[in-house]
């Protein structure tokens, strides 16, 4: 008869589901280097040794888009161009660089990979130079030159020696254009400068950029370095690199032994080149070995494609689980006062709505500190919907309790009052609320398969939430007098529990909870005075659907809900889904009106 | 604490036996009547004129009221909370809308004879099945209450028979309506998507746009809200009207003393859910267009809320009150846009802690209390 | 709103489908054998508490039987099975040998001619007596036949006798919410005489009445049976004795003793968990 006992398969459930929690977050912080978001020291990189006091450090952008480990590009600036320098006799290193000036972009690719090839002290930042877009060309005679803008003018560089070269007006040069294809050469050609680093961690990063775009010269340069190279995991990936560039030049045998070196690898790379395979050999070659080929790549291709759909279907359930959790959260607030009270608050939505726009207001408070913001909205939101909650039950919800029908009316007008507040205070547009650095970007376990960061701190947040307020309603004395309230009013009071004060603070309760979904949710879309709105009808059925006055019945069905939204999506659409969900739901409700979980005995049976 | 009972003699004097009923009947023909002559006989710039505009304003409020009469039909009557009702609004209104749309013919902006503008620029080639037929207007009359009715029917037989009652039953109806909105504004229903139906030309051959045509569309709706009214109300003097209050009350003894309750449930709410329909059909033409907004959860509750300010369970309250919000919506949103909500939300917490019974309860308060001090 | 009657039957969804034993609509119970309700084996747990243990039970035709046993012997409950508000776990209940009560819901129940009457008095409270009466009147239960009804003057008459015999006829356009305790349990009564029914279930029929109508209500039920069959089930133990030929006493979802009133108030075990106290 206990509303909110743990019932085993619940127990179960929050076993599997800590467990999935720990394996995210060991693995999450296993792969934190791999995040894409540059990580916050990123931006604070000292300029490397060689960089004169007057050139501007490297830039960030110098790193290819693409690139998922270029965040230490800087950092590792060439120290050894030095070392190379002997071998460049006889290449005409400043007559390659003048012939920038009027290269067109397949010309261009070449030059910069000659001259990652022979490298001179200052070719590190000529590159950076160029990805920045820094590089320009007078116009009277073609020369080029590194320049700064300054005003209406450019302050001029040598390309060679980065003496300065005096100053000219902008309207006699021409820059020296790059396109998408040749900013990846050029980081390519920045890393292959680095093979050479002292840190192992920076030439592997080095190999990793160059892979995205090896050309023959690159390889060479890399078969070269293979020799010297003394870490493990740096010839690992030189091996992969080369391999990688194999299938696409090698001759058969290396091919195919590439396909064999590389099987397990489910890059987007690999796979895009066996793919290529594919299509290149016809499907009934008359040649033995092109078919022996052929049917090496089809094989991985397939391997690939399985893990491809297992990381989907992964992914997939990432993102139901993900919307689960909004909706459990936007849910169990009115799970309590619903579920508990029997009161119907159509102004929840607007309690999540308040508790997004207290995250907005922490961050207008604390400028500067999105993240510290966000945390102290948390205990913000809570305390700012408790009381606007409380306040509704004072002065309104009480005059109404035994009335549920007129409950919902009169609270539906209060969330009419609090959305028109919220426009009139706040304008009707929508405010945007910012991300803190650990919520965004991407967290990546492998070639396939990587999470939103956002998504996966949601997540563990409304589980913590769930979590909190199970504790609270079987551990604190709180929680003992609700449930006795919600399972015999009438005999609680008789036992001394002041019911009109424990409603009260129900109330203040479940309204709280609804303003941390808000903060919450104020990460995931735009904060608005219809914010509220797009989830009163999500959470009723989440309530609804797990059976009301069971908070686990809560938190399975709104994570169930989420997880068969996200797999109908794909096949339907996202309004589809949702329609389909919500049929489903009114057909469920009408088959068993109490729910998954209900409430059994004959306490139930009058409600 | 008496009540006459009136369940012999007339039809007639039973269904109009009380005075309130009686006096908004006379006051409705006496409406549908003068408005039309103030329209076309008096002279614009007399005391008795009434704008074109106005004509077309009540005539929409002669449409809310018929919504509300429906609503107040279930609620009032039944105890069933429908927070869905526009849905059935919006299906009347939609039935009535593709048969204006088919009117068009080769005047829209594409010149397809056969398919509607918005299908053209879909690239659509052919004209949908459901589409078929809507050019005729006693077919597409057949559906306005056809398609409302099937759908309450299916939706009210599945959830009555389980006996999802109360604040379930709102939530679900609300959860329906939602659903249906989400529905049309996709193109692919082929519903006009987000533009819903409008740049309508004609109705039965008469230019929508003719002052003649607005007055009949007028006409109609007095006409429309009359015999809804009527059907009502030979519902609830009825002796089922009494099984529906006996329902309301106790619904469990109701069971036991041997009617089926979920039948009758079934039956109200579909007549209801027809009514609705009707009234969604009268409002199409003399606003000129429908769309998915028709459908959005806030006007089912809204068209509650008429029903409560005027006084449940009266029938004529819930017409009373859905001219009186909207009357008043047309003015606050005209005069202090800002205030309009507050006001609406005011009205709503106001009317369920200080107005249980709505005007009409009030009225009749008021009039106990005179009674009482003339004696004195 | 008539439906097919295959259609009809899976409209319910509590209902086995089980067209052989379906008896057919408006059928009355066969009481032929004497015996107007089976009750066999019924189990009914809440949450494992059992509120009824294989209780087994017959009434017969004509009979006036009272049912007496402390609070959560099950009495209500079992009242709940009969009438098709509980299913039981197990067990068998017909109403005559023809009627599978387990089959129906309340109103196909009440229609077969099972009257209910409830502990707390259950009138509608805003219709006038009159109408309570016309409401609960045995006849059309569906909708349109429900909808063009009008009373026939026989009806009339009918309603008219019973408020008199319920002595309510002053009061007949009071609304039912305005009559005090007993009046309404009367009005009850009343509703469930129009109903005409082969069995009538009373549950504590004379709480809150005074002295004067616990007489009348006695002589009325009293007068009754014979007709129908009557089970009354009540604390009061002067009101069960003076009516009482037959005592039915039920402790812990079964039957602890039956026969008449003496043998009852001697029976040790009777006296131990229910007179004794």
């Amino acid at each position: 008869m206990d509303r909110f006992r743990t019932t085993g398969a619940a127990r179960r459930l929050i076993a599997i589901l800590v467990v999935l929690g720990i394996a995210f977050a060991t693995t999450a912080a296993m792969a934190k280097g791999d995040t894409t978001g540059d990580p916050p020291s990123a931006g604070a990189a000292t300029p490397d040794a060689q960089s004169t006091p007057d050139t501007p450090a490297p830039a960030q952008s110098a790193t290819p888009p693409v690139s998922p480990a270029a965040g230490d590009d800087d950092a590792a600036a060439p120290s050894a161009t030095d070392d190379t320098a002997p071998e460049n006799e006889g290449f005409d290193y400043a007559g390659t660089v003048a012939a920038l000036g009027e290269a067109n972009y397949p010309e261009k690719r070449r030059i910069v990979s000659a001259l990652a090839s022979h490298p001179q002290a200052h070719t590190a930042e000529l590159l950076a130079a160029f990805a920045d877009n820094r590089l320009v060309a007078r116009e009277s005679d073609g020369k080029v030159f590194v320049a700064e803008e300054n005003g209406n003018d450019y302050d001029l560089r040598d390309p060679i020696t980065f003496e300065p070269a005096g100053r000219a007006s902008t309207r006699d040069f021409d820059p020296v254009r790059t396109n998408i294809g040749l900013r990846q050469n050029i980081g390519a050609a920045q890393a292959q400068l680095k093979l050479s680093a002292e840190d192992a961690e920076t030439r592997l990063a080095a190999v990793e950029t160059m892979s995205e775009k090896l050309d023959d010269n690159a390889a060479d340069a890399m078969r070269a370095h293979r020799a010297s190279e003394t870490d493990d995991d740096v010839l690992e990936a030189i091996d992969r690199a080369l391999a990688i560039n194999d299938l696409n030049t090698g001759d058969n045998d290396a091919k195919l032994a590439a396909i064999e070196r590389l099987s397990g690898d489910n890059s987007q790379m690999v796979y895009n080149r066996l793919k290529n395979m594919l299509i290149l050999i016809p499907e009934d070659t008359a040649d033995a070995d092109q078919a022996r080929l052929r049917a090496a790549a089809a094989e991985q291709v397939e391997r690939i494609d399985w893990w491809r759909t297992v990381y989907d279907y992964l992914e997939t359930l990432f993102f139901g689980l993900s919307l689960g959790s909004i909706l459990v959260l936007a849910g169990i607030g009115l799970a309590i006062t619903f579920g508990v009270m029997g009161v119907i608050n159509m102004a929840h939505g607007e309690l999540i709505m308040l508790g997004a726009y207290t995250a907005f207001v922490m961050q207008q408070l604390l400028p500067g500190h999105i993240g510290l913001a966000l945390v102290l909205a948390v205990p913000a939101a809570f305390i700012v919907s408790g009381l606007v909650g409380i306040l509704i039950e004072r002065s309104i919800v009480q005059w109404l309790y035994g009335r549920p029908l007129e409950t919902l009316l009169a609270t539906f007008g209060v969330s009419l009052f609090l959305q028109q507040l919220v426009r009139s205070v706040f304008t009707p547009l929508n405010r945007s609320v910012a991300s803190p650095e650990w919520m965004s970007g991407l967290i990546r376990f492998n070639d396939l398969f990587a999470l939103t960061a956002n998504r996966l701190v949601i997540l563990a947040f409304s589980m913590a939430v769930f979590a909190a307020l199970i504790l609270v309603m079987q551990k604190t004395s709180l929680g003992l007098k609700v449930r006795a309230v919600s399972q015999n009013r009438d005999m609680a009071r008789a036992m001394g529990i002041r019911t009109q004060r424990l409603d009260a603070l129900t109330f203040g309760l479940g309204s709280g909870v609804a303003g941390i979904a808000g903060v919450a949710l104020s990460q995931l879309t735009n904060v608005g005075p219809n914010l509220g709105q797009s989830y009163i009808i999500d959470s009723f059925m989440v309530v609804v659907f797990g059976g009301v006055g069971n908070l686990w019945g809560t938190l399975v069905s709104g994570l169930s809900l989420g997880v068969l939204t996200k797999f109908i999506e794909p096949q339907t659409g996202a309004v589809l889904a949702k329609i389909i969900v919500l049929i489903f739901l009114i057909l469920f409700i009408q088959r068993r009106p109490r729910g998954l979980f209900p409430q059994k005995g004959r306490t139930a049976e009058g409600s | 604490m008496t009540r006459t009972h009136a369940n012999h003699g007339p039809v007639l004097t039973r269904m109009l036996g009380d005075t309130g009923s009686l006096i908004f009947v006379v006051v409705l023909i006496a409406l549908t009547v003068a408005i039309p002559l103030c329209n076309l006989v008096a002279e614009p710039g007399s005391a008795l004129h009434v704008s074109n505009f106005t004509v077309a304003l009540i005539g929409k409020y002669l449409t809310y009221a018929l919504l509300a009469v429906a609503l107040d039909l279930i609620w009032g009557y039944c105890g069933i909370l429908s927070l869905g009702h526009t849905a059935f609004f919006g299906l009347g209104g939609y039935a009535m809308g593709m048969y204006l749309m088919r009117q068009i013919g080769d005047r829209g902006v594409y010149g397809n004879p056969v398919l509607p503008d918005f299908m053209v620029f879909l690239n659509w080639d052919t004209l949908p099945w459901y589409w078929h037929g809507m050019d005729i207007f006693a077919v597409a009359m057949a559906m306005v209450v056809f398609v409302p009715g099937l759908l309450a029917l299916v939706f009210g037989w599945l959830a009555f028979r389980s006996r999802v009652t109360g604040v379930y039953f709102a939530i679900i109806t609300q959860a329906m309506t939602y659903a249906l909105m989400l529905a049309f504004f996709r193109n692919e229903m082929g519903f006009g998507g987000n533009n819903g139906l409008t740049d309508f030309k004609d109705i039965l051959g008469y230019s929508l746009s003719s002052d003649g045509t607005r007055v009949a569309l007028f006409v109609a709706s007095g006409v429309g809200l009359l015999i809804g009214f009527l059907i009502a109300r030979f519902i609830v003097t009825s002796r089922a009207g009494r099984v529906l209050e006996a329902i309301r009350d106790a619904e469990s003894r109701t069971r036991f003393t041997g009617y089926r309750v979920e039948l009758y449930k079934v039956w109200i709410f579909t007549i209801s859910a027809m009514l609705a329909g009707v009234a969604g059909a009268l409002y199409v033409p003399q606003v000129g267009i429908i769309n998915p907004s028709e459908f959005s959860p806030i006007a089912s509750i809204e068209a509650v809320v008429w029903v409560a300010v005027g006084g449940r369970g009266t029938l004529y309250g819930a017409a009373l009150g859905a001219g009186v919000v909207n009357f008043a919506k047309t003015w606050l949103t005209g005069a202090f846009p800002e205030i309009w909500p507050y006001a609406l939300g005011a009205l709503f917490v106001a009317v369920t802690l200080f107005l249980p019974k709505g005007i009409v309860g009030l009225v009749s308060q008021l009039r106990r209390q005179i009674r009482r001090k003339e004696p004195s | 709103m008539k439906k097919p009657a295959l259609l009809e039957s899976f409209s319910d969804r509590s209902r086995v489908f089980d067209f052989v034993n379906r008896p057919a609509a408006g059928a009355k119970p066969d009481v032929r054998h004497g015996t107007v309700l089976y009750v066999e084996d019924i189990t009914v747990s809440f949450d494992g508490f059992k509120a009824l243990d294989a209780l087994t039970l017959y009434v017969n035709a004509g009979e006036l039987r009272c049912i007496i046993g402390p609070n959560g012997a099950g009495k209500t409950t079992m009242m709940d099975v009969i009438t098709g508000k509980t299913r039981p776990d197990a067990g068998r209940a017909w109403f005559g040998q023809n009627i599978d009560l387990l089959t129906l819901d309340e109103p196909r129940v009440a229609q077969a001619g099972i009257g209910r009457k409830f502990q707390k008095p259950t009138v509608f409270e805003n219709h006038t007596v009159h109408e309570n009466l016309e409401l609960a009147m045995a006849g059309a239960r569906s909708v349109w036949p429900v909808l063009f009804a009008r009373l026939s003057g026989e009806q009339s008459a009918h309603i008219d006798e019973t408020l008199e015999l319920i002595g309510l006829a002053e009061r007949r356009h009071t609304l039912a919410g305005a009559l005090s305790h007993g009046q309404k349990q009367w009005l009850e009564i009343g509703m469930l005489l129009m109903q005409e029914p082969e069995l009538l279930l009373v549950d504590e029929p004379v709480a809150g009445m005074t002295p004067q109508e616990v007489e009348r209500t006695a002589e009325l039920l009293v007068r009754l049976a014979g007709k129908r069959s009557v089970v009354v089930v009540e604390h009061d133990m002067e009101f069960v004795r003076s009516i009482a030929r037959t005592v039915t006493v039920l402790h812990e979802g079964r039957v602890l003793a039956e026969g008449s009133m003496d043998k009852i108030q001697n029976d040790p075990k009777v006296v131990e968990v229910y007179l004794g106290e």
